[in-house]
């Protein structure tokens, strides 16, 4: 853990100084950030973000870990208001108590700011939020450049396949969105899609991912709405002999979301072709960027919804952007 | 006055506010035995705890062969050479005679691991020397209370003692057991070792003491050789008067009306058939070996256990289904056997213990308690019984001696108003001048009309206390016996069965 | 005797022991409260800022509705049991109040709810937007608190499990119900006069200036709260109960001695079914001060470590474990003990990482504290 605090620290305060180089000494002020219990990669990473450049830039971080517990973290927001906290970086236990948290402290004239998970009430504070459509259309578009490749040498139509998550969720929408808009601009390239529900449970996932690829054989071209399907659909690709580097032969063109550090390793291996990333290190600068901008212009209620759009990690352009994945710099750790 | 051995100096120790030791001074001889006497709460084990380091006097010092003896812990006092064998042995049953022995000395080896070899050839030295012809290698689980004893012995000696004190050495051992004790006490007194001997039984005292030291109320009343101290000189300075009985004179005051009747009562495997009565005034007496269903007869009558089939009326009125609230609401007492666990709340104050079988009675129509009310009405009991305590609304129940926690036990009864008695093994583990005041306690509750049935394991308790006696034998009543038919060896007769008493 | 009856306040000092006045000291009944005093003390010396009014009102607010669960748990632990599955009672209380009370539920949530279409639609609950709502779902919430508890209490009293047993599995159970209700959701629209109780204040206070032009609405300080009201209501009526009626004693009978207890004519078996359903009551009360202030009824309310705090402070208060011994007063105590810790943690500014192992080892040291004192004062038994 040490590592990736480490490392992520460094690439980050150097991002943050380049940025901001010249603003305001942000010496004297206080901001509180307000997380939960730091339980996979993705947290901590985002934890090392934002606390590392805060402290890069002089501002004094005091950490309020909630322990999934939304009073508790409630409690300790207000704490941050009593003790004269200047501002207040919030990832919230889920999206209601997100908004109670939110009101608390504009009530008491305290700028607020969400990193990635977002209140229910968007309208309030500074939201940050990953665009899970641009990000989702963003590996897509990864994908579909493959595709013409293969379409090029064949000249046969591909047959995609979507993994959803639980449609009950908005970010599950928002990513099968995000595929149908990149996989429907090029009819010329494409089939009607398969859509298998996963519920984002891996079980469902892999019944419904077998039953597809016996149905249709055909099918070559698979986006999973998470990345932590990967090792489903290797189960299911690698007894019929589809779980293939890419070009080899019977590769199936592969891609997800999240960036996450198993992602990262089936791109450096040569079997995944793209996953999405929400890029964490941007997110947790336009949650520090709008909170010290609020403090220094005296505004004590900004509210603005601030997107991050992701980017796509793909086998072309590991080198360059696999330094600002951030399960890249979990693996790296490792 | 100094010289080699231990002398106390005008030790004082007090619990709560009560002194429980004033002034003590007490010369403690290498090469001799010193029987150390007094009833229970005189302080005698207070006193050893000082001696054995696990209390601390208020007042007063002590010197060891001229030292200044003030052992913090009792670890403190084994290593300057006092050892201090418990009343409740302290073994680990778990573990084998040898690394009892040495648990708080193993022999190591090199490396720090434990040194088996040498620990059972030592162990088996020691065992040799307290004539204890066992391997070292067996289990304390599996030795007689008298083998354990001498384990204990054992260990006292692996710390070569110059003084040990035995602490009611003989209460569980067999005659053969006793005398190899003191076969083994007279040996440590002739290779120079003080020994302290505390007992209540005074023909112990009168066979292996020097020296006798008599406690009373905490303070030393007498102390010389033991030849000045027949038993008759010891029980009086030990009660502080002169008693030529044991037991109170016995004036029947029973009369006609019956409190409780019996018939048929049984459970299966428990009791069977069992039909008795009890009248007004009347000390029932129930007489049995241990395990032929006194204690489980008493708790049936009064709810405790469920009975079966038969019939119980209580007050002239048809129980079929008893539970301990119907029987206090039919004025029903029940002093159970076993004091600390089925008797006293040991943490709580005297006051509270007193008022537990009357908390209903006692609050208003809203439940409420006026604790000053509480307090006042139960310190009446209290005084009337003679309890001696301190504060009774501060002082724990624990504090208290044997004698006087009997006592709060029946002043709790006696504030719920009952008119009849369930006594089981009443003075059980309690001194000669408690049993004296828990007897005529007895005979004041019949006078005023009460029934008591009153159960024991001594025989002559028994005979010198009851009306009649039923004697129980495996769950069913054996036989009846009036006042004036009481004989020691029909009675016994009845509760082994013919064939037993015969062998 | 007479010549020996003591003067029996003062005893002498034990040569090798403490002084007199530390000794007295740790052997009172509320040395708790003077620690949490000299703690106070000490660290408003290193941080100012403790003194603030508006952090003292905000710490405040943050006692009552843990005050309100740990009296619960108090009554629970005098009879020598423990109630885990107090802040799952939590959680369940919460939700099935909301769900009587909520005035729009989104269905793409909470569609596949095992109550949809009956108790719950996109309209609300049955009592959606009713004037009765209120005071319906304070019921239900409470009622619910109440049949949780004596759910425990029966299976305990009746059939003799052990408290740790059958309130770790209610625990399980009544915490995944309450999850499978909601779907993991939480049920949000209660009505403001439900959420007012959460935090309303009914007098506040402003110490800054009279002649400024404008008072920052961060200035103006609740200082008695609805959460205020109902936790010392229900602190002090819990306090009567336990010192003041024959029921409290007999809660402290059953705790030191159950068979005594039983012998001497006290109702065992009721009593522990009335603490555990008093139990499940007072989470309840908590549960609506939490649901409310977070204007929600949330199934994992009192989930994470919630638990530890209401043990934690119950027991630091002073409220045995081996049962038989406890007060209400010392749990208040407790619980300020255990705001004040995690108030003064975050002011240390340390790292998420290591509070928790500095608040570990605080109460680690209150708790050998605790152990000192017992020894001291079985020294002073036989």
């Amino acid at each position: 853990m040490n590592g990736i605090t480490k490392a992520a620290g460094i690439s980050l305060a150097a991002v943050f100084m380049a940025c901001s180089a010249g603003a305001a000494s942000a010496a004297g002020t206080t901001v509180c950030y307000a997380f939960q219990d730091l339980s996979t990669g993705f947290w901590v990473a985002g934890h090392s973000a934002i606390v590392d450049t805060l402290k890069a830039g002089g501002v004094e971080v005091v950490e309020l870990n909630g322990g999934h517990d939304a009073n508790r973290q409630l409690e300790q927001v207000k704490d941050c208001i009593a003790q004269g906290g200047n501002g207040i970086i919030l990832t919230a236990d889920d999206g209601d108590s997100g908004t109670v948290v939110v009101a608390a402290a504009q009530e008491a004239d305290v700028p607020i700011a969400t990193f990635n998970r977002p209140p229910s009430d968007m309208s309030k504070g500074i939201i940050v939020v990953a665009d899970n459509e641009a990000v989702a259309r963003a590996a897509v578009d990864a994908m579909v450049a493959e595709a013409e490749k293969k379409f090029a040498a064949t000249g046969k139509k591909l047959k995609p396949l979507i993994l959803m998550g639980d449609l009950g969720d908005p970010n599950a929408v928002q990513r099968r969105a995000g595929f149908m808009n990149s996989v429907g601009a090029h009819p010329d390239l494409f089939e009607a899609p398969v859509e298998v529900a996963t519920k984002w449970n891996s079980q469902v996932a892999l019944a419904g991912l077998e039953a597809a690829m016996t149905a249709d054989p055909s099918i070559d071209f698979i986006f999973t709405s998470s990345d932590f399907l990967f090792p489903t659909i290797q189960s299911v690709l690698e007894p019929i002999g589809k779980w293939k580097k890419a070009g080899e032969a019977d590769h199936v063109i592969l891609g997800g979301l999240d960036g996450d550090d198993g992602a990262c390793k089936l791109i450096q291996d040569g079997y995944v072709d793209s996953t999405g990333v929400q890029d964490v290190y941007l997110e947790a600068e336009l949650a520090l960027t709008g909170i010290m901008d609020a403090i220094k212009a005296g505004d004590a209620r900004p509210n603005a919804v601030k997107l991050d759009p992701g980017f796509a990690l793909s086998q072309a352009n590991y080198a360059e952007m696999g330094a600002k994945t951030w399960g890249c710099q979990v693996l790296a750790a490792k | 006055m100094s010289g080699a051995g231990l002398s106390i100096r005008g030790i004082g120790k007090s619990f709560f506010g009560v002194p429980v030791l004033t002034d003590v001074s007490l010369e403690i001889r290498p090469g001799r035995v010193l029987g150390l006497v007094g009833q229970n709460g005189a302080g005698k084990s207070t006193l050893m705890n000082i001696v054995g380091g696990n209390t601390a006097p208020d007042s007063g010092d002590m010197l060891l062969d001229d030292k200044a003896y003030g052992p913090a812990n009792a670890r403190e006092a084994e290593r300057s050479g006092v050892a201090f064998i418990h009343q409740e042995l302290n073994l680990f049953a778990n573990l084998s005679i040898a690394e009892n022995i040495f648990i708080t000395a193993m022999p190591r080896g090199p490396a720090g691991l434990i040194d088996r070899n040498r620990l059972r050839r030592r162990a088996t030295d020691l065992l040799r020397e307290v004539d204890l012809d066992l391997s070292p290698d067996t289990l304390v689980e599996q030795l007689s209370p008298g083998e354990r004893q001498l384990v204990e012995v054992s260990k006292a000696l692996q710390l070569d003692a110059r003084i040990v004190i035995f602490d009611e050495p003989t209460t569980s051992l067999t005659p053969r057991e006793t005398s190899r004790l003191f076969a083994l006490i007279d040996r440590l007194r002739s290779g120079g070792t003080a020994v302290v001997y505390i007992s209540h039984i005074l023909a112990d005292i009168e066979t292996l003491a020097d020296d006798v030291a008599v406690l009373r109320d905490g303070k030393l009343v007498a102390a010389g050789p033991r030849p000045d101290f027949p038993a008759s000189r010891m029980i009086n300075l030990m009660l502080g008067r002169d008693i030529d009985q044991l037991y109170p004179p016995h004036r029947s005051a029973v009369r006609d009306e019956v409190l409780l009747e019996a018939e048929g009562l049984s459970l299966p495997g428990v009791v069977k058939g069992i039909d008795l009565s009890l009248r007004q005034g009347e000390i029932l007496g129930l007489f049995g070996l241990m395990g032929s269903g006194r204690t489980e007869l008493a708790r049936l009558l009064f709810g405790l256990d469920r009975f079966h089939s038969g019939e119980l009326v209580v007050q002239g009125e048809r129980v079929t289904r008893m539970t301990p609230r119907r029987a206090i609401a039919a004025r029903m007492a029940f002093i159970t056997e076993n004091r600390r666990e089925e008797g006293l709340m040991m943490n709580v104050s005297i006051a509270e213990n007193i008022a537990l079988a009357s908390l209903r009675a006692l609050g208003n129509a809203l439940g409420l308690l006026d604790k000053r009310a509480i307090t006042a009405s139960a310190a009446t009991f209290a005084s009337a019984l003679q309890v001696r305590s301190g504060p009774i609304d501060t002082q724990p129940a624990r504090s208290l001696s044997g004698g006087n926690q009997q006592k709060v036990v029946i002043a709790k009864w006696l504030m719920s108003g009952p008119s009849i008695f369930l006594l089981d093994e009443p003075t059980r583990g309690i001194d000669v001048a408690a049993k004296y005041e828990i007897y005529s306690i007895v005979k004041d509750l019949v006078a005023a009309g009460s029934g008591v049935i009153f159960i024991s394991s001594e025989i002559e308790e028994v005979m010198a206390m009851a009306d009649r006696i039923l004697v129980m034998r495996q769950g069913e009543i054996a036989s009846a016996f009036a006042r004036e038919r009481f004989s020691k060896a029909s009675i016994l007769r009845a509760a082994f069965g013919e064939k037993e008493a015969a062998a | 005797m007479s010549d020996t009856i003591p003067a029996p306040l003062l005893r002498r000092p034990r040569s090798s022991a403490l002084p007199a006045l530390l000794r007295r000291l740790l052997l009172d009944e509320y040395f708790v409260l003077y620690l949490t005093v000299a703690y106070f003390a000490v660290s408003a010396f290193f941080f100012p800022a403790l003194l603030d009014p508006r952090n003292i009102s905000n710490q405040l607010s943050n006692v009552w509705p843990l005050l309100a669960v740990a009296i619960g748990q108090t009554f629970v632990i005098i009879i020598a049991g423990i109630d885990l599955s107090l802040g799952a009672t939590m959680g369940l209380a919460s939700v099935a109040g909301a769900i009587v009370m909520t005035s729009a539920a989104d269905k793409l949530l909470l569609g596949n709810s095992p109550v949809w279409g009956w108790l719950l639609s996109e309209q609300g609950g049955i009592l959606a937007d009713q004037p009765v709502a209120v005071a319906v779902g304070i019921a239900v919430i409470l009622v619910t608190g109440g049949l949780v508890g004596l759910v425990n209490g029966v299976f305990i009293a009746r059939f003799r499990l052990p408290p740790f047993m059958m309130t770790l599995v209610t625990l399980m159970l009544f915490s995944s119900a309450a999850i499978w209700i909601t779907q993991s959701q939480n049920i949000v629209n209660l009505p403001d006069g439900f959420n007012r109780l959460g935090s309303g204040d009914l007098v506040s206070v402003y110490f800054g200036e009279k002649v400024t032009p404008e008072i920052k609405r961060r200035d103006i300080l609740p200082f008695v709260t609805y959460p205020m009201l109902i936790s010392l209501a229900l602190a002090i009526a819990a306090h009567l109960l336990l010192s003041r009626t024959v029921f409290g004693r007999q809660v402290y009978a059953v705790g030191n001695n159950p068979k005594a207890a039983e012998i001497s004519g006290v109702p065992v078996r009721r009593t522990i079914i009335m603490v555990f359903v008093i139990a499940g009551f007072c989470a309840a009360v908590a549960a609506i001060l939490y649901s409310a202030r977070l204007q929600g009824g949330r199934p994992t309310i009192g989930g994470g470590s919630a638990l530890l705090d209401i043990i934690g402070a119950t027991v630091i208060g002073g409220t045995s474990l081996a049962g038989g011994k406890g007060k209400i007063p010392w749990t208040f105590v407790g619980v300020l003990f255990f705001v004040l810790l995690s108030n003064t943690l975050n002011y240390m500014r340390l790292s998420a990482f290591h509070i928790d192992v500095v608040k570990g080892a605080i109460i680690l040291a209150a708790a050998l504290l605790d152990v000192l004192r017992v020894r001291l004062a079985a020294g002073d038994g036989r």
